[in-house]
């Protein structure tokens, strides 16, 4: 069974297709450009986005092709719970970060970056981390989409996978370029309502087309035990278990979202959240049912590269319209994603590293901000589509990307919340799990012995982070005291002496563990607190010209209040020499 | 999972999908309009 051979387009009909996405989405972009267009607005839209937009941005940024692909991996692989394993987690993720999204909007009203908070928090190294993790994870995230766009084109039609790389890069520089995170949220819109509406079509379609329900009966024989088994213990060890280690980090250390949490009105943050939750859980797992059908069907992927069961599932039981849909859901979940990627690059660059560190926050030009973010972007896509070219385990990179992420988690959430944070502590703790992660997940030393139980305890602590920092989003310190003990004592008997044997998801615990105990014995001890009211005044607009007024408007604190009315632009206070 | 179980099992998540479409594209919709009526920009 090999669809994709004989399900191909002609180079007319891809070339239209193309021309009518990019080129719509083009004409979209151009309905909100401005001639002159606001440097804050370029990096955040005015913090004043509405629901609409926001919920479909959150979305779509959330959904790349890869997660399409990953979670069809895991239906054919760990079977029937398998999507769940993947899409889930996921999307549960995008909920336990809404509450610290609240408080993140709450203490820095009109910030741009999580960095440039953390530089108004802690100073410098803090925020060189967080932004240079970004930059790096960004990069990847593009490179990946693009690889995504040259492989899915020259998969259905004649075009070669570097012409396709070109074509997909080049059309999403083409709307971005101009209006910049103004444009991906807007483009974003129309992107999730086709990637919606097409999955709403064809898993259905497939499914009957493909001659089930009765195929469950006849593919049965197809799946083990533990594929048929809802509640496989497999699938949550080996998929489940290390993603929701992994998301919580890629939640909160990713600049694309942090950037939508910054631009949403902010008492739009908790329905946004729980739509785009309800969203990205529905259609990852939806699009993940393909694997679980192809596992029964008996399907063989092409060149038993499981990356094209969509693909070829698609072309094998789409008629053409349905396919020409399915190519579009495909290229508009790699271009919001990579265009959020521009988006969020340009941002940095902007913020971060022209307006913190080059020009300083009072002597920032906003019109040299808009210029260095668009050469941010048109380089950005150059090196993305260079990097493509090499073939890089992009895997291994994010698996990087996300321990560096992990080991950030325990320390940034802590700076919005305890005043005891420390720059210090905030960077030797993230050092020191970074160095502990590396021989755990890379296998550098043998954990026979040991050192494999070190490990363990490391992991089964790591398991309290995590739960306890979910618990404390919703429920407060108390609680998330008593579920991370819980959490430990309940793990420990199973995980201690086998648990090493994962070395994914050991490789996640123990950047938190480190990291959440070594920032918590430096601080805890201090006697100084930081005084939280700074961060607002150092986090404001850029651009103050009358746009960015009144772009501004209801943009303020949670009372109405505009905290940085009065900002002024002093160096970083380190923790602890404010009051309290 | 008895074959009844498992076809809805699969068609929810696109029903799920469908249902968070209409709920985005009218809060868009009512947005747009609002932004029209007081001649202000969408973003």
């Amino acid at each position: 069974m090999d669809g994709m051979e004989t399900a191909q387009f002609s180079a007319l009909v891809i070339v239209g297709l193309l021309v009518f996405f990019y080129g719509g989405t083009f004409l979209i972009s151009t309905r909100i450009g401005k001639k002159e267009e606001n440097a804050d607005g370029y990096m955040t839209a005015g913090n004043n986005i509405g629901f609409g937009i926001s919920a479909a941005s959150m979305t779509a940024t959330w959904i790349w092709a890869s997660s399409m692909y990953a979670s069809a991996t895991s239906g054919y692989t760990y079977g029937i719970s398998g999507p769940i394993h993947y899409g889930l987690w996921g999307a549960l993720m995008i909920l336990f970060i809404y509450p610290f999204g609240k408080r993140i909007r709450a203490v820095a009203p009109k910030a741009h970056t999580l960095a440039e908070v953390m530089y108004a928090r802690h100073g410098r190294s803090s925020q060189l981390m967080l932004a240079g993790s970004n930059i790096v994870g960004s990069l990847i995230s593009l490179m990946s989409n693009f690889i995504a766009g040259g492989v899915l084109i020259s998969l259905l039609s004649p075009f070669t996978f570097t012409q396709g790389v070109f074509a997909v890069a080049a059309g999403v520089l083409l709307y971005t370029l101009w209006s910049g995170f103004r444009a991906s949220v807007l483009t974003d819109f129309v992107q999730v309502v086709a990637m919606l509406g097409a999955v709403a079509v064809i898993v259905p379609f497939i499914f009957f087309a493909a001659d089930f329900p009765a195929a469950f009966e006849t593919g049965a024989g197809n799946l083990t035990a533990q594929q048929g088994d809802f509640f496989s213990s497999q699938a949550f060890m080996e998929q489940g278990a290390p993603y929701i280690a992994a998301v919580l980090a890629y939640a909160i250390g990713n600049q694309t979202i942090a950037q939508r949490l910054f631009a949403v009105k902010e008492s739009l943050i908790k329905p946004t959240f729980i739509t785009a939750t309800v969203g990205y859980g529905a259609m990852v797992i939806g699009v993940g049912m393909l694997g679980v059908l192809a596992l029964y069907l008996g399907y063989e992927p092409t060149g038993g590269d499981l990356n094209n069961i969509i693909p070829g599932m698609a072309a094998e039981y789409l008629p053409p319209v349905l396919l020409a849909l399915f190519f579009i859901m495909i290229v508009g979940a790699l271009s919001s994603t990579a265009d959020s990627d521009l988006a969020a690059l340009s941002s940095i660059v902007m913020a971060d590293v022209y307006g913190q560190n080059v020009a300083g926050k009072e002597k920032a030009d906003p019109k040299t901000m808009l210029l260095v973010g668009r050469i941010t972007m048109v380089v950005a896509t150059a090196v993305a589509v260079a990097f493509a070219s090499l073939q890089l385990n992009i895997l291994d990179l994010l698996v990087f990307v996300g321990a560096l992420w992990g080991a950030l988690v325990f320390p940034v959430l802590a700076s919005f919340y305890w005043d005891k944070v420390t720059g210090r502590a905030f960077t030797t703790s993230v050092l020191a799990a970074l160095a502990v992660f590396l021989p755990v997940r890379f296998g550098w030393i043998s954990v026979d012995g040991f050192f494999g139980i070190v490990v363990d305890v490391l992991s089964v602590v790591g398991v309290g982070v995590v739960l306890g920092l979910m618990a404390f989003g919703f429920f407060g310190v108390r609680t998330a005291k008593i579920v991370g003990v819980v959490a430990i004592v309940a793990t420990a008997p199973f995980a201690i002496g086998s648990l090493h044997e994962y070395a994914t998801l050991c490789g996640s615990l123990v950047a938190y563990s480190v990291s959440t105990v070594i920032c918590w014995a430096m601080s805890v001890r201090r006697r100084e607190g930081f005084d939280f009211a700074v961060i607002a005044q150092r986090t404001g607009d850029f651009d103050d010209g009358p746009e960015a007024a009144a772009a501004g408007t209801g943009a303020g604190t949670s009372d109405g209040t505009d905290a940085t009315s009065a900002a002024a632009d002093d160096d970083p206070q380190p923790a602890g020499t404010g009051t309290q | 999972m008895t074959t009844a179980a498992l076809t809805a099992y699969v068609l929810i998540w696109p029903v799920l999908v469908a249902v968070v479409l209409v709920v985005i594209s009218r809060g868009f919709l009512r947005e747009w309009l609002e932004a029209r009526r007081n001649g202000e920009d969408l973003i």
